[in-house]
């Protein structure tokens, strides 16, 4: 089950308001400060998802991709075995909307995927990773440890 | 990807960790210049009207539980239940002291390019509302400002109105 809800109407400009706020803190700090902040956004606001894959149960990290990517209309592709998570995104709609508000994603823009992951997965037997397929395209991987 | 459900919880810890770094209000300065990007040349063109019909649409996508009266020359604007602020509280990640300030930190600037006076009581910083009064007329800015801090503490009242004319503000 999900920890935050959300089913009412989107303000997509908020990918806009995202990218401004990482290009501030790139800027400003820096980029391990950027990855910081991310990662502390995956770890603590995602807290639910984390204390979830620590005890084994990868259920709400599921669905959170599936929920929300379904939101925004995006092409995805679910893969799910024992050890292993793949989400591959077709069409991310963060950039797609970006691109609709005439806004460029920052180079950067994808640290929010792999660090808000990589946040999600801290202190428990899963890992993260993002192979980037295409600008806009990629594989969201979760990995965890074989059970002993 | 951020959902841009939960944008407004990575916006929480973005201000966390710009106010230790002492940045928290050059970040809203930056985040006035984004906004204006996006609405200031409708404002300036459309003045209260342009203001109104964006809170519309805000109104709308935000989910904002915000009551609006237009008319007369004045935009009042109370915000029942701001979705902003609620979903920071509703939250495992502690929420910042200062999140509320973000409104008042894009809006002032924009409106005083625009050339509108904004009145805005930030209320409780830990409550979900707010009510903000915009007019196109400085005297009616400045009146409704003297009511405001006759009537709650002037802490919580962020204005654009020009220092020179309130100098003589609340002295009546």
């Amino acid at each position: 089950m999900l920890r935050y809800q959300e089913n009412n109407e989107l303000h997509r400009n908020f990918h806009g308001s995202t990218d401004n706020a990482m290009r501030f803190v790139e800027k400003t700090c820096g980029r391990e400060a950027l990855k910081e902040v991310l990662r502390k956004t995956g770890r603590d606001v995602y807290k639910s998802i984390r204390e979830k894959l620590a005890r084994g149960d990868a259920s709400e990290l599921i669905e959170h991709l599936c929920w929300f990517y379904y939101r925004e209309n995006a092409p995805f592709k679910l893969e799910v075995s024992e050890n292993e998570i793949r989400f591959e995104v077709l069409a991310c709609p963060a950039h797609v909307h970006m691109k609709k508000m005439g806004l460029e994603p920052a180079p950067f823009n994808c640290l929010q995927t792999e660090e808000v992951n990589a946040g999600m997965c801290e202190g428990t037997p899963w890992t993260s990773a993002v192979e980037h397929i295409g600008p806009d395209h990629c594989v969201q991987i979760f990995r965890k440890e074989p059970s002993k | 990807m951020i959902p841009s459900d939960h944008f407004v919880r990575f916006y929480n810890e973005v201000f966390k960790f710009l106010d230790t770094r002492g940045l928290l209000q050059a970040y809203f300065d930056d985040v006035a210049r984004y906004a204006a990007s996006r609405n200031l040349e409708k404002f300036k063109k459309g003045g209260l009207q342009a203001v109104y019909d964006h809170y519309l649409v805000i109104r709308k996508e935000e989910n904002c539980d915000l009551d609006l009266e237009f008319g007369d020359g004045e935009l009042h604007s109370y915000m029942r239940k701001c979705p902003s602020l609620s979903k920071v509280l509703d939250n495992d990640a502690s929420a910042s002291p200062h999140y509320c300030l973000h409104c008042p930190g894009w809006s002032l600037p924009v409106n005083t390019a625009a050339g509108l006076y904004e009145v805005y009581d930030l209320m409780e910083p830990d409550v979900p509302h707010c009510e903000s009064w915009l007019y196109d007329d400085a005297d009616r800015a400045v009146k409704k400002y003297r009511e405001l801090i006759a009537a709650v503490p002037v802490s919580r009242v962020r204005t654009n109105i020009p220092p020179a004319l309130l100098e003589d503000a609340g002295k009546e």
